[in-house]
């Protein structure tokens, strides 16, 4: 579908509710106003939509999906894993293919009982109290991160970069140090989760097609694995790594392939996820001022206000389910092998859900929101450190950056699946 | 007396129960989840009604 960039609302009623199309790369490329009206559209007049499948090069496209938009519709479709499979593929819309499955088929693509058996062993990694022996580490982290962006913004003109030199470089460090890799490899997690998590983006797969990227990415984050994982079998420390070589389950330790992919899923989803959050979040702010300022103003609203943020930013946009069985949810008929796509950013904006649903309401209590994912055995693992890294991150840039501005207009990531950022362009006043 | 029922088969540790009422659930240093209160404390049955309702495995139950 083509719609022009609007100049004020959106008006949802105008819309042809057949020319829209999901599976439209330029659908992801138009302004957030947009697409938000036209998922209001499918969530009211067509909350399981099907869509033909994208088209990849070298790859066959599949039947195509149900696109589902309703909160309850999800989080049944979520809830009942033995019927809504994810061992076909949760991350890609396309069946996963062989070569690809080797990095990429970690537990996020599994289903009971392989997925149980290898999360019970990385839950206890992530639990709140494992957690909060690292918060002094994660607020360390974030004060040199703002500080070096503050002394990088003073040494020019003021200005910054949020996404480079903020939101970035918190969650790299954070999970790299759970996961004891050195400095050095750094650049290459970040460049591979960025390949990964680009969608195609052809910025950040420079000329290559996406699947030789992807490929690449795969080979050099399962590369640095092997090697972390052999030294820490030789010299354990009391990192993430080490507690995977050596964790066992019924006696069995978990498979090289099964620490490689695990390893670039913790990468890749501890990375993008809260990036985005925390750079969407910052913009968020920037757009509703009184809201900022009463949250700096009273740090008892840390709670509410990191779920909210997660809520309106939704940085996963979806994951996939396929139907094992035929088979009715809500009324809604599919068959065996019907693939769900469970938009989290339209559920978070459900109006049968969440009063005045695209408001920022940074006091928003409840907020049942499915930012983490919706109810079932895929629940997102690190929900706990990202409810803290967000936590810190906002309260200590009130603390050490409160005349960080947004000075333009963010660069946004071409994909369906991350609602990622790749530049926000801001200055520090320096009136604080 | 309220009783706190855990579905073994549905609980993957993700510790969102512990996260919301600390004195009765722990997810232990092997990943299970344990009980320390199995008919919890008046004080904190409003937790364990967050948790059983926020449990995003849908593992915990509370009969009363």
């Amino acid at each position: 579908m083509s719609v022009n960039t609007p100049a004020g609302p959106v008006d949802v009623a105008s819309l042809d509710i057949d020319a829209i199309d999901l599976s439209d790369r330029d659908f992801w490329a138009e302004p957030p106003a947009v697409r938000h009206a036209v998922f209001d559209k499918l969530r009211a007049e067509r909350p399981f939509a099907w869509f033909a499948e994208p088209t990849m090069e070298g790859m066959e496209p599949g039947p195509g999906y149900w696109a589902v938009t309703r909160l309850a519709d999800l989080d049944a479709i979520s809830s009942q894993p033995a019927v809504f499979c994810s061992g076909q593929g949760a991350v890609s819309i396309q069946d996963i293919p062989a070569d690809l499955s080797e990095f990429y088929g970690s537990m996020i693509s599994m289903d009971d009982p392989r997925h149980a058996r290898i999360r019970r062993i990385v839950a206890k990694t992530f639990t709140p109290r494992m957690l909060e022996q690292v918060v002094d580490s994660v607020v360390g982290i974030v004060d040199d991160v703002l500080a070096e962006a503050r002394a990088k913004a003073e040494a020019g003109d003021g200005s910054l970069d949020v996404v480079a030199d903020i939101a970035a470089p918190i969650p790299l460090r954070i999970i790299c140090d759970m996961m004891g890799v050195p400095e050095e490899d750094r650049l290459l997690v970040l460049n591979a989760s960025n390949t990964i998590l680009s969608g195609g983006d052809p910025e950040l797969t420079d000329e290559a097609d996406p699947l030789t990227a992807l490929l690449e990415a795969g080979m050099a984050m399962a590369e640095l694995m092997g090697r972390l994982a052999a030294e820490r079998i030789e010299n354990p420390t009391d990192d993430l790594t080490t507690a995977l070589v050596n964790s066992e389950v019924d006696g069995e330790k978990l498979t090289h392939q099964e620490i490689a992919s695990f390893f670039i899923l913790l990468l890749v989803a501890g990375n993008e996820t809260t990036r985005t959050a925390i750079a969407q979040g910052l913009l968020a702010l920037s757009e509703n001022p009184e809201q900022r300022a009463a949250w700096m103003a009273d740090p008892s609203m840390d709670k509410t206000a990191v779920e909210e943020i997660v809520r309106v930013v939704s940085p996963v946009t979806w994951m996939r389910r396929t139907a094992t069985q035929d088979g009715e949810v809500n009324g809604h008929a599919f068959k065996e092998g019907d693939k769900f796509l469970l938009f989290y950013n339209a559920a978070n904006r459900d109006p049968e859900a969440f009063e005045n649903p695209h408001a920022l309401d940074l006091s928003r209590s409840p907020n049942n929101h499915v930012g983490f994912g919706g109810h079932g055995p895929h629940f997102c693992l690190g929900a706990h450190l990202a409810r803290r890294e967000l936590a810190v991150t906002f309260r200590r840039l009130f603390e050490i950056c409160p005349d960080l501005e947004i000075t333009g207009e963010p660069a946004r990531l071409r994909s369906s699946f991350v609602n990622g950022l790749k530049r926000l362009p801001a200055r520090l006043t320096g009136d604080r | 007396m309220s009783r706190v029922q855990v579905d073994r088969e549905r609980c993957v540790g993700s510790g969102v129960c512990e996260s919301l009422a600390p004195e009765v659930f722990e997810i232990d240093d092997e990943g299970v989840l344990q009980v320390h209160r199995e008919e919890p404390a008046a004080d904190d049955l409003d937790g364990v009604r967050d948790a059983v309702q926020s449990c995003p495995a849908r593992a915990l139950a509370l009969a009363e």
